[in-house]
């Protein structure tokens, strides 16, 4: 008997994104919204089953093994800080995680067209991420003071809530529109393919399976895109 | 609110344990005890507390011990686990003694663990030690011993996989990098990040064959035909012979009639420092994490002066308790006893009890309406002055 599964879709442009590759490779998706009040989608005959969730709880439900696999963004596994398989870098969802600030203080600080972030040691910095924030300045040597928010984080400097941001940008629109620079990359991050533990162990065939008809998949698109 | 409720609180990471589980856990810990004994293994009971630096691990700043200090400002923890300190145990009591020793153990051990994690910061294990033995008898022993122990779990469609540290090991060593390299190497195995390892290996530029060996490892997963496929990746002695040992190991679990339960998997590793040979763990169908977990740790004892191999496993009670699919309740009270005078009544009590019936006495006359369901028969008795 084929082992059942449970995959665990963000909701969103990712997870449309994330339904697309799995159409590609055969699984069954039709009918399947990941925007709906709808957050179960059961496929009994191909033994799949889809959970719709927010993207910061997917590592936690493939973390306990409500899902088999889960697909999310590598910045939401690395603040998670999940105990979970990195299986597969899906390519999609590209941003990367950066550090921004003011363009007047950037300029205030520059010497020779050079900016060390290290004048900004004690500095505060405003962050839906506190964890990946923590670990970079602390990499660094660096003191600040981490300030968690939930959203619209440009906000944070424009009134003196923080010195610098640390965030996730896809195109740096949204800096620019508020004057702020990004001075440091931290790590760039892409949609990836995770597992459970014990699942991919003792669900070995089709997880592997899956994994490796969206390597493939992914392989030729990387040809073809090249 | 009431004035009471912060005191009604359990510590974070803590819980009570009532009646219905308390059942359960005694009646899993007795069959674990059960067969334990009828393979050899006697019990100790190292104490709760330990001196800071034995159950400290070796440069890890960041550690999970609950810590605190003594009267005189020593430094003490409570146990992280049973491991460390039975090897000082042994290393205290059993030097010369005619080795191997087969101990057991149960009971609770603290972590300071994120409770997020959906883990308890107490927790009970149940595990083996074998020390002194070396060689793939004794691991073969150790691995029986785990799945045994499943079984007597009532555990079923469990799996125990093996993987050995060694065969990693001699493949890192073979293209011997920078220590902060194989670190990350290592910890890229470990989680499975397939992703950051091959970025890892892309940045290390090891052309072809040592990127491709090390990634073809991290995937091999299967019964005994993948050690003959882990065979043609390297021709490092340790590896081969860590193969070698896999393969006898799995002949002589195959004549304990257990093989079936085991496949292998170089992607465990377990605590990579810790650990110096093979290393298991035992997996469950809807539980997320591993329900068991050991290996052979030739290292440990000497850091308390004593040359000693050794192998062992523990079993997380909680999360068998959790795999476990049918519970039990608790047996009903045999009697209550009811209607005589004092005295007729605890005569009676004793008389059952003696007979092995658990009894209990309706000392003011009120028990019989209250607890009744509880009961299996309520006796009324003649006598004396009611």
């Amino acid at each position: 008997m084929e082992d059942k599964i449970t995959i665990a879709l963000p909701k969103g442009k990712l997870g449309n994104e994330a339904l697309e590759l799995l159409a590609k490779i055969g699984l069954p998706v039709e009918g399947l919204v990941t925007e709906s009040r709808t957050l179960l989608f059961d496929y009994p005959e191909a033994g799949i089953r889809y959970i719709i969730c927010r993207p910061t709880d997917i590592p936690t439900y493939v973390e306990h093994g409500a899902a088999d696999l889960g697909i999310v963004g590598k910045d939401t596994i690395v603040e998670a800080g999940a105990d979970i398989f990195e299986l597969v870098d899906l390519k999609f969802g590209k941003c990367r995680f950066v550090v921004a600030l003011p363009e007047a203080t950037l300029n205030k600080y520059s010497k020779q067209g050079k900016f060390d972030l290290r004048v900004l040691n004690k500095g505060r910095v405003a962050t839906k991420f506190p964890k990946v924030a923590e670990d970079f300045f602390a990499s660094q040597g660096i003191q600040v003071e981490v300030i968690k928010l939930h959203g619209n984080i440009e906000l944070a400097p424009r009134v003196g809530l923080s010195e610098m941001i640390v965030d996730i940008v896809s195109t740096g629109r949204t800096l620019r529109e508020n004057g702020l620079v990004a001075v440091q990359n931290i790590f760039e991050a892409t949609a990836r393919l995770i597992a459970n533990r014990v699942s991919y162990r003792m669900k070995y065939a089709r997880l592997n399976e899956i994994s490796g008809k969206l390597r493939q998949i992914l392989a030729q698109e990387g040809v073809n895109n090249a | 609110m009431n004035k009471f409720s912060t005191r009604l609180q359990t510590v974070n990471g803590v819980k009570d344990i009532l009646p219905k589980e308390a059942f359960e856990k005694r009646k899993l810990e007795a069959s674990l005890v059960e067969l334990f004994r009828k393979w050899g293994y006697q019990e100790v009971q190292p104490p709760t507390i330990e001196y800071y630096d034995v159950v400290a691990e070796n440069d890890n700043s960041i550690d999970e011990l609950f810590k605190f200090i003594d009267r005189e400002g020593r430094i003490l923890a409570l146990r992280p686990d049973f491991t460390t300190p039975i090897a000082r145990l042994v290393a205290a009591n059993f030097k010369g003694e005619t080795l191997p020793l087969r101990l057991f153990y149960t009971g609770n051990v603290f972590r300071f663990e994120s409770t997020q994690t959906g883990r308890q910061r107490e927790f009970s294990q149940a595990g083996v030690e074998l020390i002194g033995a070396k060689g793939v008898g004794a691991d073969a022993e150790v691995i029986a011993l785990a799945i045994e122990a499943m079984l007597a779990c009532s555990l079923k469609d469990f799996k125990i996989g093996i993987g050995q540290v060694m065969v990693t090991k001699g493949l890192l060593e073979e293209f011997s990098q920078e220590p902060a390299d194989i670190q990350t190497i290592k910890q890229a195995i470990i989680t499975k990040d397939f992703v950051g390892l091959e970025n890892i290996l892309l940045n290390q530029k090891w052309d072809g064959k040592p990127r491709k060996e090390l990634l073809g490892l991290a995937t091999l997963h299967g019964s005994i035909e993948v050690l003959s496929k882990a065979r043609k990746l390297s021709n490092n002695d340790g590896f081969l012979q860590a193969i070698e040992e896999l393969e006898q190991v799995y002949d002589i679990l195959e004549s304990y009639g257990l093989s079936k339960y085991i496949f292998f998997d170089f992607s465990i590793l377990r605590d990579f420092e810790y650990y110096t040979g093979i290393v298991f763990e035992g997996y469950t169908p809807d539980l997320g994490y591993p329900v068991c977990g050991g290996g052979r740790y030739d290292n440990l004892l000497s850091r308390f002066g004593l040359e000693k191999p050794a192998v062992g496993f523990a079993l997380g009670q909680e999360r068998v308790m959790l795999a476990q699919k049918s519970f039990s309740c608790p047996p009903k009270i045999d009697y209550l006893v009811t209607g005589g005078d004092t005295k007729t009544l605890l005569k009676k009590a004793k008389e059952l009890r003696a007979q092995g019936y658990s009894a209990i006495v309706d000392f003011d006359g009120s028990s019989a309406v209250q607890v009744k369901d509880n009961i299996n028969e309520v006796l009324f008795v003649q006598g004396g002055k009611s």
